[in-house]
């Protein structure tokens, strides 16, 4: 699966009611981004490599957060990232993100199931954790 | 592998790589795929050197009882002859099996040096193949988190050109409220029209008057039970 494949297939799909509507971010690196609908506020990005297929959203960035309550943030996040359905929580550069890996041999109706609970991971993630934006 | 990952923790934390720069630098990177590179033809030769030489033991087991079976076929030659008072003939064959005997022993000898040899590269073809395990591990976490910073850089820039910033978390949990706002609505709308299609929302005016049907009814069994009156 490359993320070219990834586009003809995701831009006709349903799954469970929801469509995707595809766009390549321009760049040295195959990075398409998908909005999942009914959770538009939180696209998911996916990138293919030889080991896995990576998918993530955006949480917040840490200026965004306040700093007195960082601590109890991460513990919180770290907690809830165990239960969480196919998603885990991590941080990159100054990124706060929820991803979700994928072997690259996974169908079409795999990474869809992915992009939509990530997308809803998401949104609830954000609600979850408001109080803790500065 | 700790080395790897606490040198990526280190750049992290550093700040080092906020624009996506490789954290084990190109140039660890090309080392650790020389070393990829290096077990995998290690481990290959050792396999090659182990298949030979476990086939030259077998080949040697297999000469030690072809000696063997010679001269316990002399013995009986041997015998035969001293049975036949052929004194001579019988020591000539006594000379053969000691011929046999000493090619059976010198060859299990070098059989035994071969074994502990096998041994010795069983060891190291399974110490190649581990090690071969780990260097891949690594370079997997070295490449995927170059990857995620290099994709990572890609969407902010991407964005960042094409909106004035990446939206705040703040305004995306404002868009997301509003949307989830606009779904109640018309839930509460579609339900609204449920009711007004299947005469539900009259009959809840017409309760909320007073006037229930179906209380009224219940009303009128109850007085006709009261007043004793078995046949309406």
């Amino acid at each position: 699966m490359d993320t070219q494949s990834l586009t003809l297939a995701l831009g006709d799909a349903t799954h469970a009611g929801r469509t995707f509507d595809v766009m390549p971010i321009a760049g040295e690196e195959p990075v398409l981004q998908v909005i999942v609908s009914g959770a538009e506020e939180t696209p998911v990005y996916i990138t293919v490599t030889d080991t896995q297929i990576l998918c993530l959203a955006y949480l917040f960035d840490e200026q965004e957060l306040a700093p007195e309550r960082l601590n109890e943030l991460h513990e919180n996040m770290l907690r809830i990232s165990v239960p969480m359905p196919l998603s885990s929580l991590g941080k990159t550069g100054q990124h706060y993100v929820v991803y979700g890996a994928l072997s690259p041999t996974s169908g079409t109706s795999e990474i869809m199931q992915e992009l939509v609970t990530l997308a809803e991971n998401a949104i609830d993630l954000l609600q979850t954790f408001e109080d803790y934006l500065a | 592998m700790r080395t790897v990952l606490k040198k990526i923790l280190t750049a992290m934390r550093g700040g080092v790589n906020e624009l996506g720069e490789a954290v084990v630098d190109g140039q660890g990177n090309r080392i650790l795929e020389q070393e990829l590179r290096d077990s995998e033809h290690e481990l290959k030769q050792a396999k090659q050197e182990l298949a030979s030489l476990m086939a030259e033991a077998a080949s040697l087991a297999r000469q030690i009882r072809t000696e063997q079976d010679s001269a316990a076929k002399r013995e009986d030659d041997a015998r035969k002859a001293i049975a036949a008072g052929q004194e001579d003939l019988a020591r000539e064959v006594a000379e053969r099996i000691v011929g046999h005997e000493r090619r059976a022993s010198e060859l299990t000898q070098t059989r035994e040096l071969l074994q502990q040899r096998i041994v010795g590269l069983k060891d190291r073809v399974q110490k190649a193949e581990k090690q071969l395990a780990d260097y891949r591990r690594e370079l997997q976490v070295v490449k995927t988190n170059e990857r995620v910073l290099r994709t990572t850089a890609q969407i902010d820039t991407n964005i960042n050109s094409q909106q004035s910033s990446l939206s705040t978390a703040k305004e995306t949990l404002e868009r997301i409220r509003e949307r989830q706002a606009r779904e109640e609505d018309r839930q509460t709308a579609s339900a609204a029209l449920e009711k007004e299609l299947t005469g539900a929302d009259l009959d809840e005016k017409l309760k909320a008057a007073g006037i229930d049907g179906e209380q009224d009814a219940v009303n009128d069994v109850l007085a006709r039970l009261k007043g004793g009156n078995a046949n309406p």
